[in-house]
């Protein structure tokens, strides 16, 4: 009786924590992604998202490109993430997330980009 | 000759009275209307009409079909909205929340009886984040350099780029955006917009751009 209570009441505390992680961390860097990334560099990151267009000034950066990509930091990558195109001395065309984006979403999203570029 | 004076008042009162009355109850006559339409075409099954829209997750707006409409009286121009509802004319190049699927273009359509009564019952949801009065459109130079320089508006929103239309597909085009939106409601989203379309596609810019900014820029947008 008394061990079916103490059970259920760690069952409870451990759902309440899963679900408030789940809150405060936000979506996977996969999610994120799809979602705001991929408008313009594409859902495979080639850089063909359908904003690409023809009469934009600059092509989004192809995050496939290891030789290109690898010449970024990481911090390099963060910050032009988070301040946008301006971060890193290149096109506003890039927009900033950081007002967007939790710190932790950023950074994850870092990762998955040395992933997508094997760099 | 007193008692004459009081027995007129009385008379302009009571007409007036019975008048406003009669008003009133055309004009809830046509918000009722439309509301009924509303509900009967089950227009409501793809769009939001009590908010505010308690999204948190790309999940759940995912799950959304259509635009919110809980605030589209202080979102839309009423001459625009009465005339697309019977002509509705894509706004966005791609389907609702996809990126690889084009626009169908098959949105439904109303007759004029029920676009005006849909109409008047549509300008009645309003927002309290949205204050009236607060932008005047304008060919702002200091909005024209937020959306082409400082951030790259188009890069996301067609419009026009000299005589020609140009940008970024993924967001509504604001070709026609002065036509269609009030420049009170595009500064309430630039600056709150948690409290407008809290998960959207379109990076949030309150507090990287300053408010001088966000107001030129939505005079800019509503001069178009
Ligand atoms: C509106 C279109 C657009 C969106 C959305 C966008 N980007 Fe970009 N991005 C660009 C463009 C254009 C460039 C190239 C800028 C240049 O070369 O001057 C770029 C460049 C980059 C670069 C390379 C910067 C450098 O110094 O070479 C990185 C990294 C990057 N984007 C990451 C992202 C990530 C991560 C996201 C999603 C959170 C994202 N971008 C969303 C348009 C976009
Ligand atoms: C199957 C889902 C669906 C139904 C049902 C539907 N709509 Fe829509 N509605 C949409 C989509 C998707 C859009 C965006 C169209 C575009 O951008 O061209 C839209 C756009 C609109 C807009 C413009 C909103 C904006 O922010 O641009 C209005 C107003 C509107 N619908 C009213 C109605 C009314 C009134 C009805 C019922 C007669 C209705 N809709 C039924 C999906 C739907
Ligand atoms: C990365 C793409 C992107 C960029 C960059 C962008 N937007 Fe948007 N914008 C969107 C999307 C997507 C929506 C639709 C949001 C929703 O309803 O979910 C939108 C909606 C809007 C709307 C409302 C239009 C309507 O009819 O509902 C206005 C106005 C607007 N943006 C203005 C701007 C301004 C001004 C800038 C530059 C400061 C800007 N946008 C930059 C993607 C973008």
């Amino acid at each position: 009786m008394k061990k079916g209570i103490i059970l259920t009441v760690i069952f409870l505390i451990l759902t309440i924590w899963f679900i408030h992680q789940r809150e405060t961390f936000g979506a996977s860097p996969v999610e994120n992604y799809k979602w705001y990334c991929a408008q313009c560099h594409g859902l495979n990151g080639k850089g063909d998202g359908p904003n690409a267009t023809k009469e934009q000034p600059v092509t989004p950066r192809d995050h496939t490109d290891t030789k290109g990509m690898s010449k970024l930091t990481d911090a390099d990558i963060e910050n032009v993430i988070r301040d946008g195109g301006n971060a890193t001395g290149k096109s506003t065309m890039m927009p900033p997330w950081g007002k967007t984006m939790t710190d932790a979403e950023i950074k994850d999203l870092v990762k998955y980009l040395r992933q997508l570029c094997k760099c | 000759m007193k008692w004459i004076k009081v027995y007129q008042k009385l008379i302009v009162v009571s007409f007036s009275m019975v008048f406003t009355g009669i008003l009133a109850g055309t004009v809830n006559a046509d918000v009722a209307g439309g509301q009924k339409i509303f509900e009967a075409k089950e227009c409501g099954a793809c769009h939001l009409t009590k908010g505010p829209n308690q999204d948190k997750t790309i999940e759940d707006k995912l799950k959304r079909k259509g635009p919110d409409l809980w605030f589209a009286g202080s979102k839309f121009k009423k001459e625009w909205l009465v005339k697309w509802l019977q002509d509705p004319k894509s706004i966005r190049q791609m389907a609702y929340n996809s990126i690889e699927k084009k626009n169908p273009g098959d949105h439904s359509k109303l007759s004029d009886k029920e676009a005006s009564d849909v109409t008047d019952y549509l300008m009645t949801l309003t927002s309290i984040d949205v204050v009236s009065g607060t932008i005047q459109a304008k060919k702002d130079l200091m909005g024209k350099m937020v959306f082409e320089k400082k951030q790259g508006c188009y890069g996301c929103h067609l419009s026009m780029r000299g005589a020609k239309v140009a940008g970024g597909l993924t967001g509504p085009s604001l070709v026609d955006a002065g036509k269609r939106l009030q420049g009170d409601w595009i500064y309430a989203y630039l600056k709150n917009p948690q409290a407008i379309i809290p998960v959207k596609r379109m990076p949030t810019y309150a507090g990287v751009l300053n408010d001088s900014e966000m107001k030129s820029v939505a005079a800019y947008v509503a001069s178009f």
